[in-house]
């Protein structure tokens, strides 16, 4: 009796280990990039992304605007294992283009790209705009030159807790580039 | 089944120290004082948040320990998502990671500046974040 009370013992013990284990073992690996979370794989050049689509901000690539018209590009950069306040600002973000700018996203004016920054494939977008870990960065295309705002403090501030303030943030931004 | 209830009871509670952690709030001399500095953080938090409170740290402890010692600086790391820190994140308009700095002149606030979009750009580069808070500290407390 004894021995099978030792059994039991033991087996639970071996159990809540298991359990604790799994329970921490979702963070700090980065060898595993899962590739699938990115709606598209950035690349310099749009036309070589090949990446599935997942976004609808995404399907709007089909007319060509001409560079006189202003563009505007937004960048999700996250790093594989996202925080709350990142996946915040990602979801702020779909939210805001597909409130205010349903027409822009069709006519190709506003698109958005969301880049796993931990995958290599990414590496030369992510120099470019020095995002090593989380951001979000508001691009103006205009006559060959491009303007750049970095609002990621502005959406680890407001993205989790106070997501209609960095919706209007980035809603006033994506309006100012569209002039 | 004594020895199973046990376990569980270190299991969970080890869990759940771990990831609370006190606030910090430095503020010795109410006197002397010149600038606050404010560090407002989320509950589960990533790198880059981590990041720019070790920054922060670091400039306070290289520069400014003297300060901090006298009263001329206040140093505060809080969680904007408790309820005690509610009241303090709302002034500050903190709903997450948010870095401002106050300045006081003859006891009373005289400006408060939001560093947390120079913060998040500057995170990655120590060296860089440290020199220009030293400087923007520098210019207040003149």
């Amino acid at each position: 009796m004894k021995t099978q009370n030792k059994l039991q013992f033991a087996s639970i013990v071996y159990l809540l280990m298991v359990l604790l284990f799994a329970g921490c073992g979702s963070s700090g690996n980065k060898t595993e990039v899962p590739k699938k979370t990115d709606s598209i794989r950035a690349t310099e050049n749009p036309k070589e992304a090949s990446v599935p689509i997942k976004d609808t901000a995404n399907k709007a690539a089909v007319a060509p605007v001409s560079n006189d018209v202003s563009k505007v590009m937004i960048y999700n950069f996250h790093v594989t294992n996202r925080c709350a306040s990142c996946i915040a600002i990602e979801e702020a973000t779909t939210k805001t283009l597909k409130t205010y700018f349903e027409n822009e996203l069709k006519q190709g004016r506003v698109k958005r790209r969301i880049v796993n920054v931990d995958d290599e494939a990414n590496q030369k977008i992510a120099e470019k705009y020095q995002a090593f870990g989380s951001g979000i960065f508001v691009t103006r295309i205009y006559k060959g030159k491009e303007t750049t705002t970095d609002l990621t403090g502005d959406g680890f501030k407001f993205a989790k807790n106070k997501e209609e303030r960095f919706i209007e943030i980035l809603k006033n931004k994506i309006l100012e580039y569209l002039k | 089944m004594k020895k199973i209830a046990c376990l569980i009871i270190i299991l969970f509670s080890l869990t759940t120290f771990a990831q609370q952690k006190g606030d910090t709030i430095i503020a010795n001399n109410p006197s002397n004082l010149k600038l606050k500095v404010l560090y407002f953080h989320v509950t589960n938090r990533c790198a880059t948040c981590r990041s720019i409170e070790a920054n922060v740290r670091k400039t306070l402890n290289d520069y400014f320990l003297n300060k901090i010692e006298l009263g001329t600086i206040d140093f505060y790391v809080v969680n904007c998502e408790l309820p005690e820190n509610k009241e303090l994140a709302k002034k500050y308009d903190a709903y997450g990671a948010t870095l401002a700095i106050t300045s006081y002149m003859n006891g009373k606030e005289a400006r408060t500046e939001d560093l947390s979009n120079w913060a998040f750009q500057k995170a990655h580069d120590a060296e860089v974040f440290v020199a220009e808070l030293k400087t923007k500290i520098e210019d207040y407390i003149k």
